[in-house]
């Protein structure tokens, strides 16, 4: 193995790392508040992707990708708040208001995804990069949106996570996230903070499919995969920690390019679902996690 | 009383059921039958884990895609016969439901969710990856049928499918219904409702669940050893969130803990959902309504829409009744 071929593993190991990172903090964040878990999470990266395209694209309104960027995250804040009020809000009383939920953010999904194919057509789309070009890192050349990936990722989860330690709204959320009948106590107002979570999250998702949205091709179910790996990664992260789903979804990046190059694109997904199960097996509360719930 | 009038619509809904092919000669009526009485097993047998157990599994489609390939292969590949090749797609999706069951009866609440998630995408990646054995995403063709006393059963208009598929689903539904009244049926069915007093009075959590899922696996993967066999070709698609999230609206509207309901759910919506493929435009938009319609059910009817039989019934009997004092 020369230092090449470990550079190129190294490189798109933290390119996807990013990506999870991104997409896995979302689902993190909403787990941690709202004890839910948004199934149609990858179904809003999707849309934003969509939304994004038809502002910035020539074949759409072709308003450039600055106003597409914009527009996208106007509309899944829009989209974050109108599924916690639709299928969310309405089981919060409910006794397994869990699975409830998992049933109903799948039905947001089908919703999307279909709706979605209706709107756009099946036809391959694909966003403008940001960075256009080529860059080298570390003797691997990979394309600039990719290294914008590798730089934005950690800046907004860092934004994030001083968001959350610092900020009144933050250290309410994270209040309401240990204990919600003791934040209502002290005041909070929970049922807001439910709403400015959900529309964080789904920001974080938009983004992810923005950002990957010209590195990829976008189809209705771009977002499944992504939101496939975010579950594990939430997963083996232990739930319920934001540092350590982030942690695990660079772990996880590395580990995938590893086994991708190892032993071939076809085998490495099946491999990282079956060390999912025989890490559970040995430690249900996830790799880094503690006993929650 | 009750009882026997219950016995007594049984009856006439098999007699009604035998009866359909005699009735209707259309052969795309008899094909949604068929594939509603598929339908209604896998939903039937969802319902003894999900319902019943109260194991949120989310892999029960895997357990029929594992019963639409390995038969599909032990047919085309290896030559069994194919009666024998669906009991043995039943049997393989009962050992995949073992591996399953070794992580979920340690795990709690969202976890059970995860790990089975994760379990049906591991069988959707192993089918796609191993292309040269199952066709990957192109899928499987040419899959060997069924023969009975030299019937040919492609020549019939789909007389003799229908029958080997209403013969199923009434097994199917006896077995299921008798498991979920047995006793082993009330001690799942406590545990779902107290586990710690479950567990005081003796019953195993784990071993409890282990049966659970094998069973509801076997009738799952006999059913998709039938879809193969009816209509041979096998494609990923059957992993699909989309038929995912359309048997499980079967069993949430039809009603949760019944058997019953979700069979006739699986009935009404296969009948509802290609009525609706035909009408233009509607194609992809009938999942749109099954999700609208999940949702609603959730909200508004959280037992299924078997929560309204009750009412009926008590309507009806106010009516009798102010009718007799007349």
């Amino acid at each position: 193995m020369t230092a090449d071929t470990i550079s190129a593993i190294l490189v798109s190991g933290i390119v996807l790392g990013s990506i999870y990172a991104l997409m896995a903090s979302g689902l993190s964040l909403v787990w941690t508040t709202l004890g839910i878990f948004n199934f149609a999470h990858g179904a809003l990266m999707t849309l934003a992707a969509y939304v994004a395209w038809t502002v910035s694209d020539g074949a759409g309104l072709g308003w450039g990708l600055s106003a597409g960027i914009a527009v996208s995250i106007a509309a899944l804040i829009g989209a974050g708040i109108l599924m916690e009020r639709l299928v969310v809000r309405p089981f919060y009383d409910h006794r397994d208001i869990l699975l409830i939920t998992v049933m109903t953010t799948l039905a947001a999904t089908i919703f999307l995804e279909k709706g979605i194919q209706l709107l756009w057509g099946a036809r391959l789309k694909q966003l403008a990069p940001i960075w256009p070009g080529k860059v080298e890192l570390f003797r691997t050349a990979i394309s600039g949106q990719e290294m914008l990936i590798i730089i934005v990722a950690p800046v907004l989860l860092g934004a994030l996570a001083f968001f959350l330690r610092t900020t009144r709204i933050g250290r309410g959320i994270r209040a309401v996230g240990q204990n919600p009948d003791a934040a209502r106590l002290i005041g909070i107002d929970v049922s807001r903070l439910f709403i400015i979570t959900f529309a964080m999250s789904a920001v974080l998702a938009g983004l992810t499919g923005i950002l990957l949205g010209s590195v990829r091709l976008v189809t209705p179910e771009f977002g499944a995969e992504p939101l496939v790996k975010a579950l594990i990664i939430v997963i083996f992260g232990g739930l319920g920690s934001l540092t350590g789903t982030i942690l695990a979804a660079y772990l996880m990046g590395l580990v995938e390019a590893a086994l991708t190059f190892f032993i071939g694109i076809y085998w490495a997904p099946s491999m990282i679902f079956l060390l999912l199960i025989i890490v559970l097996l040995l430690r249900p509360q996830g790799l880094l996690g503690k006993v929650v719930r | 009383m009750a009882g026997n009038a219950r016995t007594f619509m049984l009856g006439a809904l098999i007699v009604a059921g035998l009866l359909v092919p005699f009735f209707v000669e259309d052969t795309y009526i008899r094909h949604l039958f068929i594939v509603a009485f598929i339908y209604g097993i896998v939903a039937a047998s969802w319902d003894l884990s999900l319902g019943y157990a109260g194991i949120f599994n989310f892999g029960h489609i895997a357990f029929f895609g594992i019963g639409v390939y390995v038969t599909g292969l032990a047919a085309k590949l290896i030559g069994i016969d194919p009666w024998l090749a669906m009991l043995i797609g039943g049997f393989a999706a009962s050992a995949a439901a073992v591996l399953v069951a070794l992580p979920v009866v340690r795990l709690q609440g969202v976890y059970v969710v995860l790990v089975t998630f994760a379990f049906s995408q591991l069988v959707l990646q192993l089918v796609i990856s191993q292309s040269a054995v199952t066709g990957g995403t192109q899928g499987m063709v040419r899959v060997p049928t069924i023969e009975l006393f030299g019937h040919n059963f492609l020549r019939d208009y789909k007389f003799g499918y229908y029958y080997v598929a209403f013969a199923l689903l009434i097994v199917s539904a006896a077995c299921l219904r008798r498991l979920a009244h047995s006793d082993f049926g009330l001690s799942i069915q406590a545990l779902r409702d107290n586990e710690d007093y479950g567990v005081s009075r003796g019953i195993s959590v784990g071993l409890q669940r282990l049966k659970v899922l094998v069973a509801s696996a076997f009738f799952a993967g006999l059913a998709g050893g039938f879809y193969v066999i009816y209509l041979r070709v096998a494609s990923p698609e059957v992993f699909d969130f989309s038929v995912v999230s359309l048997v499980l609206s079967m069993v949430l509207i039809g009603g949760t803990a019944s058997i019953y309901g979700p069979i006739f759910a699986a009935l009404g919506l296969t009948f509802v959902s290609e009525g609706l493929a035909n009408v233009e435009g509607l194609a992809e938009g009938r999942f749109i309504l099954v999700a609208v319609a999940m949702v609603a059910v959730l909200l508004f009817l959280p037992k299924g829409l078997a929560s309204l039989l009750p009412v009926l019934r008590r309507l009806y009997g106010r009516v009798a009744s102010a009718r007799r004092q007349r």
